[in-house]
């Protein structure tokens, strides 16, 4: 993807992805500049005080001092208050930003196969729009506050050593840049073993997160000692790595404080030898030791904001991967509406294969009238799945066609297809509110009368009302508070209120009550009947009834027609059905 | 009760300051007695740079008296003071830096072990609890709780020590200033409490804040999670404008809680941050009439200039413990609930019997069951002899699968017991039962280990035995396919199976320790029914010492077993041969017809 990409570019197409991101940016960098003068200003009022009115008279000038105090005070609340401004306006600004970074990799995700493809890189993808964007956040408004006050304070403090003497700032200036780019050097070193720490990080919340979530499975085979163990030493490893890495790097940083001494020593010496006839005044050097701190401190900041970058980078990158991956199911451009009449099926040459090379799909060609109810069937793998996610494009095919209503499936506009082609996977996912928001779902604005309606017409009045709530009943995260079997009748329902005119259902695998298994038969029945149907059939049953079923076997459609001729005729579906019949005569 | 606890912490209230520092003084106190070194090294420390400060103004108030007004001002010859002054300097900064070093080393110890310790005991009570506690918890609580919560609950050591110091120095840097001048003392002190008050205001009110952006990260979290959980759905339903919609709903709230925060918090720092600048004005004004009456020398001056210049950022840490210590002990709250579940399984001495052969399992009479107030089962009367295998049976909800998780002891019944060659379950020593019972469930969690690593799953197994389980458990051929054969990895970050796979792989892990009773509860749902049979056929005809009991839906494993034992709403409705069950029993017989109804359809084509 992106690997290569460098942080300053990774940075600069964030620019271009979040449009208002460098809005108002100066005015902010201007008023962090004024908000420096809170600092910047003690060591000029200290030299003022000192050389005029207390050095400069035979008495001190207490009404010249009480006036320069006055302005320098007067000059600090207006300092504090823009300081205030900047960093408010960038926090305002990062957050506003980063919130439309995150709803546009959000949006992006949704087009993206591989959300609901690749099952098991989902909560990579969650961390996207998550705890990277919060970790990009937390850079911008740190590190955008650092170097806009570390630059503002590290200029305005070398200006004031200029204007005091100049030899003493190039002596300053140069020691400040051996110094960073010391730093710059320890940084790296730093960087990598802090990479040494993430591992251990990752892999104590990896024997954590183990030890909880399978915490049935070690109870049931007494493995409590062995991960406990397990536990024990990946945080043990954490804990030395940690310990490791940030004494390193108090070492390293507390070198500043021994750099800051020594060029304060530096300076009142080579100060001294200068002497009165270079124009150096008392009040001078002493400001100078106060300047010397203004500029030690900014720039460590400003290499540790740079070391900062390198992390935040990483998160970019995967972010901008995110957005840079092509929209694989586009809706298409100028797309065409499905024909107003019952829809059929053509597949021509259809073949499907992952991006690792692994052919699932190959040389499937199949015409399927308006009106017929299809059986698909297949051993595990044989691509039965992947053929019905092809029809309803929830897949896009390495090559091949799949025709609807005699339109290609990628030029039908998704409102569309989504309005006229039902699907309903394996497991229907329902999300985590009513029984009735679910069924209405696909159908937004569906009143409920129109939902009781639905599980009547479907024969599902009865289960409905056997719930706590009826139609208002909660299900919970994912629908975990109903079995699997009531999960589908739901799904079921959410079906039947677009009325698909073609329907393709993946029968659900899992086993379910006898009694709520005639209630999904009822309902899968009345579902399908009156139009196009195309199901993954996993009974016996589905295929009887079918009018024709599609047998698949390694990715390719090997055999077809009614079940039983099917059954005499002693390929693949004979043999299936052999045995299984062994399987339960036993 | 985690969960409660969790939804509780909505915007609360801002907590009273008094109880908070109480709250905050007894936690603090609580991890320093189980880390008292690694604190006094680190307080030392911090004394040490708080010492150095101090020390180098005063240092530089000398050099100001002695050399450079004497040179710059008064026209005097440079001499040997000016190589003390660079000296002192020098000394003075290398004792600063000691002084971080001690303090930060001490810090990181003390934080990252009272961390590890957290994480250690959590896992090792949790380990213990009995599973029906476990069960009405959320997994995503719990594991927030061992790793956010319990990092969070020592934040507050972080900058402790590095406080205790600034406190040190805020106490003597006002002493100092008083000695050099009563009236500068008074401004001094004024000018840094009110700093101090202000930084701790802040921190307090903006924390109630903070606790908002908690919960709207969760929600945003929330969202994304349910909305990639289910992306199949939403497409299919052609919902994902509507999905962006709700998205951007919880992410425009985060962002205005952020904004609010930053509003409050900006407001505080500003105040707080401008305080010690116009202090030291104040000082060097009012200070120029104190020299003019010779109450003070321009040195004394440049010193108290010089430590208000310094103070500023040390200052800050009290502050920031008062932040953290608000997370810490809202987290840490949550970590000793957990710690304060006191539901652990207890276990007895008993050790096995050392018998060969297949084990006996018998209830008495009254064994009843029941959680929630809730009876799921009662007065169950079953004895299940050496060898056999038993299919229990029964409509969903009739209490089978919880049944069979009293056999495995991995719940407790409310009465009676179970007895495993007429021995209480609860008498065995935790390893004992280990060895005799295994147990199967529907839903297998592999661990991110080896395939050979989780079969042989805290036990010493050697490649024979392990391919003899996997043989056994119809895995052995698919393992050998995959990219590494039993050295692939599996989990999180390894290979993924499929449901069939998975469970044959947990199958396998239960009989590689050969145990005398075998437990599967659904444990070959996902696996094809040819297969499956031929699993359970091999188990019946295999050398392996096992009384096997399965909790069957299939008609197909049914008709294996030597007994069936038909529940209904949580009693046994009768038990005995598949025959005479269909004879006797109405129930079995109708759910039988209801399964040989579907026969044909019941089962699977694949």
């Amino acid at each position: 993807m992106n690997s290569e990409m460098t942080t300053t570019a990774a940075l600069r197409r964030l620019f271009r992805e979040i449009p208002g991101l460098g809005r108002g940016l100066l005015l902010t960098a201007g008023l962090a500049m004024v908000g420096t003068v809170l600092q910047v200003a003690i060591p000029v009022v200290v030299q003022l005080i000192i050389d005029i009115d207390i050095l400069g008279g035979e008495s001190v000038d207490i009404s010249s001092a009480a006036r320069r105090g006055g302005v320098a005070v007067a000059a600090m609340v207006v300092a504090s208050f823009a300081r205030r401004s900047a960093t408010f306006r960038l926090s305002r600004l990062s957050a506003s930003a980063l919130a439309t970074l995150r709803i546009k990799v959000f949006a992006h995700l949704h087009r993206l196969s591989s959300l609901h493809v690749q099952s098991e890189r989902r909560g990579a993808l969650v961390a996207r729009v998550t705890s990277d964007i919060y970790r990009i956040q937390d850079f911008m408004e740190w590190a955008g506050m650092g170097m806009m006050i570390g630059v503002s304070q590290v200029v305005l403090a070398v200006a004031a050593m200029l204007f005091y003497r100049w030899q003493l700032a190039l002596l300053v200036v140069l020691g400040v840049t051996v110094y960073g780019l010391a730093l710059l050097v320890f940084q790296r070193i730093l960087g990598r073993a802090h990479d040494r720490v993430r591992e251990r990080v990752a892999d104590s919340m990896s024997a954590l997160g183990e030890s909880i979530t399978g915490l049935p499975t070690v109870r049931a085979y007494g493995a409590e000692g062995p991960t406990l163990h397990r536990v024990r030493s990946a945080v043990d490893a954490q804990f030395k790595a940690e310990f490791k890495t940030y004494s390193l790097g108090s070492a390293l940083f507390s070198s500043a404080e021994v750099f800051a001494g020594g060029l304060t020593a530096a300076v009142v010496g080579v100060g001294i030898l200068l002497g009165a006839e270079s124009g150096l005044t008392a009040g001078g050097l002493i400001a100078f030791l106060f300047l010397v701190n203004l500029l030690v401190q900014p720039v460590q900041t400003l290499v540790e904001t740079l070391d900062s970058a390198q992390a935040a980078g990483a998160g970019m990158r995967k972010v901008i991967g995110v957005l840079d991956t092509p929209v694989d199911l586009a809706d298409p451009v100028d797309g065409m509406d499905l024909p107003d009449e019952p829809l059929d099926v053509a597949v021509r040459d259809l073949a499907f294969s992952y991006p690792t090379g692994d052919v699932v799909l190959s040389d499937v060609n199949v015409s399927i009238a308006p009106g017929r109810r299809i059986a698909v069937v297949g051993h595990t793998g044989s691509g039965k799945t992947t053929f019905a996610k092809l029809v309803v494009r929830l897949l896009d095919p390495a090559s091949g066609v799949v025709e609807i209503g005699g339109v290609p499936v990628d030029r039908v506009r998704f409102a569309s297809l989504r309005a006229r082609v039902g699907y309903v996977p394996q497991e229907g996912f329902l999300f985590d509110t009513t029984v009735a928001d679910n069924v209405r779902y696909g159908r937004p604005g569906v009143n409920d009368d129109a939902i009781r309606l639905a599980f009547a017409d479907l024969g599902l009045t009865e289960w409905v009302d056997s719930l706590p709530d009826g139609i208002a009943t909660r299900v919970g995260e994912g629908g975990s508070q109903l079995s699997a079997g009531e999960r589908q009748l739901v799904a079921l329902t959410r079906a039947w209120m677009s009325q698909p005119d073609l329907l393709v259902l993946d029968e659900a695998t899992s086993a379910v009550d006898p009694a709520l298994e005639v209630s999904l038969r009822r309902a899968i029945d009345r579902l399908i009947s009156g139009r196009t149907s195309i199901t993954v059939a996993h009974r016996l049953s589905t295929a009887e009834a079918s009018d024709e079923v599609l047998v698949f076997d390694h990715g390719r459609l090997v055999e077809r027609g009614r079940h039983p001729d099917l059954l005499v005729a002693g390929g693949v579906y004979s043999a299936m059905h052999r045995d299984w019949m062994a399987g339960t005569r036993t | 009760m985690v969960a409660d606890a969790v939804a509780s912490g909505v915007v609360s209230d801002v907590p009273r300051l008094g109880s908070l520092a109480v709250d905050g003084a007894r936690l603090i106190g609580r991890f320093i007695r189980a880390h008292p070194v690694s604190f006094a090294i680190a307080v030392f420390g911090s004394f040490n740079f708080a010492a150095a400060i101090v020390v180098s103004a005063v240092v530089v108030g000398h050099i100001t008296d002695d050399v450079i007004v004497p040179v710059l001002d008064g026209g005097e010859p440079i001499d040997g003071r000016l190589r003390g002054a660079v000296i002192a300097l020098a000394l003075i900064a290398v004792w600063k830096a000691t002084g971080i070093v001690i303090r930060r080393s001490g810090a990181t110890w003390m934080q990252g072990r009272t961390q590890a310790d957290l994480r250690t005991r959590l896992v090792e009570h949790l380990l213990g609890l009995e599973l029906s506690w476990i069960r009405r918890q959320s997994t995503g609580d719990l594991l927030a709780v061992s790793d956010s919560d319990a990092g969070q609950s020592t934040y507050v050591l972080g900058p402790l020590p590095f406080a205790s110091g600034a406190l040190m120095l805020l106490i003597g840097s006002i002493v100092i200033v008083f000695v050099i001048d009563p009236i500068l003392g008074v401004i001094t002190a004024v000018g840094l409490i009110t700093k101090v008050v202000v930084d701790i205001t802040g921190a307090w009110r903006t924390f109630a804040r903070f606790e908002g952006v908690q919960i709207r990260r969760g929600e945003t979290s929330a969202v994304a999670h349910e909305s990639v959980d289910g992306a199949l759905t939403v497409k299919a339903l052609g919902r994902e404008d509507y999905e962006v919609e709700r998205f951007t709903d919880v992410s425009l709230r985060l962002r205005d809680e952020l904004i609010e925060i930053a509003r409050r918090f900006t407001l505080y720092d500003a105040v707080q941050d401008a305080l010690p600048p116009l202090t030291t004005v104040a000082v060097l004004v009012v200070g120029a009439t104190r020299i003019d009456v010779g109450a003070m020398t321009a040195g004394d001056l440049a010193t108290i200039a010089y430590l208000l210049s310094l103070i500023a950022f040390p200052l800050r840490l009290i502050g920031f413990v008062l932040w953290e210590v608000s997370g810490s002990l809202a987290a840490y709250r949550r970590v000793q609930q957990v710690l304060e579940v006191d539901d652990s399984v207890r276990y007895g001495a008993l050790e096995p019997a050392g018998a060969a052969g297949a084990a006996g399992l018998a209830s008495d009479g009254s064994l009843t069951f029941g959680y929630d107030g809730d009876i799921v089962l009662s007065d169950i009367d079953i004895d299940i002899r050496p060898g056999e295998t038993v299919a229990i049976v029964g409509p969903t909800g009739s209490g089978k699968s919880t049944l069979v998780t009293l056999f495995a002891r991995l719940w407790d019944p409310s009465a009676g017991a179970i007895r495993l060659d007429g021995r209480d379950l609860r008498d065995f020593a935790r390893s004992a039962l280990a060895g005799e019972v295994a147990f199967v469930g529907q839903d297998v969690f592999l661990f991110d280990d080896t395939v050979r690593g989780n079969i042989s799953f805290g036990v010493d197994a050697g490649d024979h035995e392990i391919f003899e389980a996997a043989r056994l458990a119809a895995a052995h051929d698919f393992i050998v396919d995959l990219p590494d054969g039993y050295d692939t990895r599996l989990g999180e970050r390894g290979t993924s199976l499929s449901g069939g796979q998975r469970q044959r792989v947990a199958l396998a892990r239960a009989l590689v320790r050969r145990p005398r009773l075998l437990i599967l509860d659904d444990a070959t749902s996902a696996v094809d029914p040819s297969i499956e049979t031929g699993i359970l056929l091999r188990l019946k005809e295999s050398v392996l010492p096992s009384t096997v009991v399965l909790v069957a839906y299939r008609r197909s494993s049914i008709s294996l077993a030597d007994r069936v034992v038909y529940i209904e709403e949580g009693r046994v409705l009768g038990q005995g041969t598949h025959d005479e069950l269909l004879g006797s029993v109405p129930g079995y017989a109708r759910l039988i017809r209801a399964y040989e109804e579907d026969a044909a359809e019941r089962e699977t084509v694949r």
